[in-house]
């Protein structure tokens, strides 16, 4: 595991190097003070039928309105694992979820106490 | 005059300790603290099923309801929950009386005396909720307040239900009640009531009977209350009730310390403003510095002129449902959790209107909102002690299917069928999937009433109530299934139904780490039908559930198939329609799913054939249904590469995804796009 400290289901931050890596296969995504979904490999899926299989078709049905929404889905380049996804109206801008206080977080867990004493 | 807005949000959060509290938190011997709340508490279920046996109303007795002690100045100290919303937002009113009517010489407050209240410009929700409010006294000494509130169906608004699609300004909500004393003595005031009765017409016997259930629970409690300071004193009960609110300040600031400081952030989108199918946005970013948390909606819509607002506070203790079901789920229900907390809320954004605003549809109004809260504290949680409390979003749809008319006993009603209010999919866990028909979002321990129940009370026959297939979002766990019931209109010649139930066009519901979110959710009438012939030949045809409804149509009749969110019209006897609840938000990749899981899923009938095989890449015998492992492990794997073959990089991505821009149409009262800043006024008569 080494520096690494897992930060949702799918992803790292390596926190001597300051980096997103994928959980499952180590893939280096992008800077941890950048928003990780810049890192993936994204994808537009427009016909929600893809997932709902609606029996309905037309303006409403089990699946959403492709006017109104599409998924979003982001993949670790590595594996393909789904990290992330968002269900948003066409062109709405994706969101920059987890924007953690890095200096905080390598704080908290690579200084040693006598580190921590002698910042207080 | 009405309080400031920003100072009822304030309200939420407890009062400074006085030295006389700290000073009485000394006569608590070891073991008292824990003796006494676990009093509290029994005093609290006590009351509650006081009022769950004295009330009609259909929420009231699936008990999304609450009763609650409070402070003599008005911080929430114990309360049944429930529905923590009301428990949270009934300090206002009790702050508002302490503050404005104990010294008004022609008011006053003294032993015996009852308040009461609907108005959410004085802290309730929406006029729907009725809350009762008694001073406790002993030995001539304020020592508490207690209060019971429940959602009541009929507010005599300008649509039968309570919640007016159509209003366009509180003026056309009916029944709006600023806290007044409507008892004294113990009794309430005949006159008062039958005022209240009197401007709830449509529902009159709900009303009268509904008050005096509020005034029973609230009353029990106090005369518990009475006896626990006779027999331990007042100064005993006063220091038992700062400890409990200094426990849960502490317990709070402890575990927010404990989490990643950073901004976490959410979005989502409603489908539904006033009578039309339109577009707003909710956004939040939730900020975590040291042992605070600050929860900022700036970035959502403005206001419009819909009943789809609410006021700051009822915001705030929507989102506070999540947080005392989950976060701080084992640390007392009091005002305590609020201390560390700052909320935001843009003046002009849907959550912050003017005052002259409608705001019937409030609580449904936060299910965006409770939304982004849950997904928020998840990616809060996920890195740190309290993982194992991570979870994607519940249904929020708010099932709000309402009827009115005069039942098949001859009685006017005008009521929620609370079934699917109260049969939600609860989202998917870390761990395991999200709970099947959870409960109601505003209420997790709401009970869906018994289907004999209704078709007893209510004008309508129950032909499917079930567990509504592929309604879970899917996922490494799956979202819980909401359910789908076809109502039919019996025994009488016509009936008035309307829905509030969004999500045909975008769910408000998210999943998490890659768990999709749930389907979207249309709705279907069937008119003029031959139900009643078929059920008395006992056809063999008779549809199970609403996907073979509409798939075979053995039924005759007019078939619609539209929104699942309809204004009030007219049910004639035989028509009839379906109502879904929404399932809860998947948890992590499909890809990830046990196999014998999805497995497991097809047996149930959970999901169907296709979803198995093209959602979670499954292979099995399609008729031993004996799964086959390797090839499923291989069809995965094609999968992956198959999803970093179309994938692009964010650059490419961007390029594409910028050019894409939602119909005008749609955007009416979205605000600017993309981030939803207001645009115009919004003039009202
Ligand atoms: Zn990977």
């Amino acid at each position: 595991m080494g520096t690494k400290r897992q930060i949702t289901e799918y992803l790292d931050i390596d926190l001597e190097k300051e980096l997103w890596c994928c959980n499952r296969c180590g893939y280096v995504l992008i800077s941890a003070r950048e928003n990780y979904k810049k890192g993936c490999l994204v994808y537009i899926r427009k016909d929600l039928n893809t997932i709902y299989n609606s029996p309905v078709k037309g303006p409403f049905g089990f699946a959403p309105d492709p006017t109104w929404a599409m998924l979003v889905e982001f993949y670790c380049p590595g594996c393909g694992t789904m990290v992330e996804n968002e269900m948003l109206p066409p062109g709405h801008p994706v969101t920059y979820d987890i924007e953690l206080d890095i200096d905080k977080l390598k704080e908290k867990h690579l200084l040693s106490g006598t580190d921590k004493q002698a910042k207080k | 005059m009405r309080p400031d807005p920003q100072k009822m949000l304030q309200w939420i959060k407890p009062s400074p300790p006085t030295d006389k509290e700290l000073e009485c938190m000394k006569l608590l011997q070891p073991g008292d603290y824990e003796i006494y709340t676990e009093k509290l508490n029994n005093f609290l279920l006590e009351s509650k099923e006081v009022f769950l046996k004295l009330g009609v109303s259909s929420m009231l007795r699936s008990g999304d309801l609450v009763t609650g002690i409070y402070t003599p100045t008005g911080d929430m100290v114990a309360a049944w929950c429930g529905t923590y919303l009301h428990a949270v937002v009934g300090q206002i009113p009790i702050k508002y009386i302490a503050e404005t009517w104990i010294n008004e010489p022609t008011v006053g407050c003294k032993d015996g005396d009852i308040f009461y209240l609907s108005d959410p410009l004085y802290g309730g929700i929406h006029n729907c909720d009725q809350i009762v409010v008694m001073p406790v006294f002993n030995d001539g000494e304020l020592i508490a307040w207690t209060n019971a509130a429940v959602h009541q169906p009929e507010t005599g608004a300008c649509e039968p239900g309570g919640m007016p699609l159509t209003a366009k300004t509180r003026h056309d909500e009916g029944m709006l009640l600023s806290p007044i004393k409507i008892g004294e003595n113990f009794k309430l005031r005949e006159d008062l009531v039958e005022m209240c009765v009197n401007l709830i017409s449509r529902a009159p016997r709900m009303q009268a009977i509904d008050m005096r259930a509020r005034l029973s629970a609230a009353d029990r409690l106090r005369g518990r209350l009475v006896t626990l300071a006779q027999e331990k004193g007042n100064d005993f009960v006063k220091g038992l009730f700062r400890r409990i609110i200094i426990e849960a300040e502490e317990g709070t600031r402890h575990r927010i310390k404990e989490w990643n400081d950073g901004y976490y952030r959410g979005v989502t989108f409603v489908d539904i403003v006033g009578e039309k199918h339109r577009l707003v946005r909710n956004f939040l970013t939730l900020h975590k510095e040291g042992d605070q948390l600050t929860w900022d909606f700036t970035g959502t819509s403005p206001e419009t002129d819909s009943p789809q607002h609410c006021m700051p506070h009822a915001l705030a203790a929507n989102v506070a449902i999540h947080l005392m079901s989950y976060s701080f789920h084992d640390l007392p229900v009091s005002a305590g959790i609020f201390a560390p907390m700052e909320w935001i809320v843009p003046e002009g954004c849907m959550f912050n209107p003017h005052f002259e605003a409608a705001q019937s549809n409030s609580a449904p109004s936060c299910h965006g909102a409770m939304t982004l809260g849950n997904i928020c504290m998840s990616k809060l949680m996920f890195d740190s002690p309290q993982r194992e409390l991570v979870a994607a979003a519940t249904g929020n749809t708010g099932v709000g299917v309402l009827v009115s008319g005069t039942n098949q006993w001859g009685v006017p009603i005008s009521d929620f069928l609370a079934f699917g209010l109260n049969t939600e999919g609860h989202g998917a866990r870390l761990d395991m999937d999200g709970v099947d028909a959870y409960g109601f979002s505003h209420c997790p321990t709401g009970r869906a009433p018994d289907i004999e129940d209704i078709e007893n009370e209510f004008q309508f026959f129950n032909l499917v109530a079930k567990l509504s297939r592929d309604s879970g979002g899917f996922g490494k766990y799956r979202g819980g299934s909401g359910t789908e019931v076809i109502y039919v209109v019996n025994y009488v010649d016509y009936a008035l139904y309307n829905s509030h139930v969004k999500g045909s066009k975008i769910r408000n519901c998210m999943g998490l780490f890659g768990g999709y979110p749930p389907p979207t959710l249309p709705g279907i009438e069937v008119k003029n039908t031959n139900i009643w012939e078929k059920l008395k030949r006992g056809d063999k045809d008779i549809p199970t559930g609403a996907v073979q409804l509409i798939s075979e149509r053995t039924i005759q009749g007019d078939y619609e198939i539209g929104s699942i969110f309809k204004k009030v019209h007219i049910m004639k006897n035989g028509d009839l329609w379906v109502i879904f609840s929404g399932g809860g938000g998947g948890y992590g990749d499909v890809l990830e799913r046990d196999p014998g899981m999805v497995m497991e899923d097809l047996r149930k009938e959970v999901i169907s054939r296709w979803t198995a095989e093209n959602i979670y890449h499954l292979a099995y015998d399609h008729e031993t249904l004996e799964m086959d492992e390797e090839k499923t492990k291989q069809l995965r794997q094609k999968e992956r590469e198959d999803r970093i073959s179309r994938g692009m990089t964010w650059d490419a991505f961007e390029k594409e995804w910028s050019q894409l821009r939602p119909a005008e149409e749609i955007l009416e009262y979205y605000g600017s796009w993309p981030d939803g800043r207001k645009t115009r006024e919004i003039i009202r008569m």
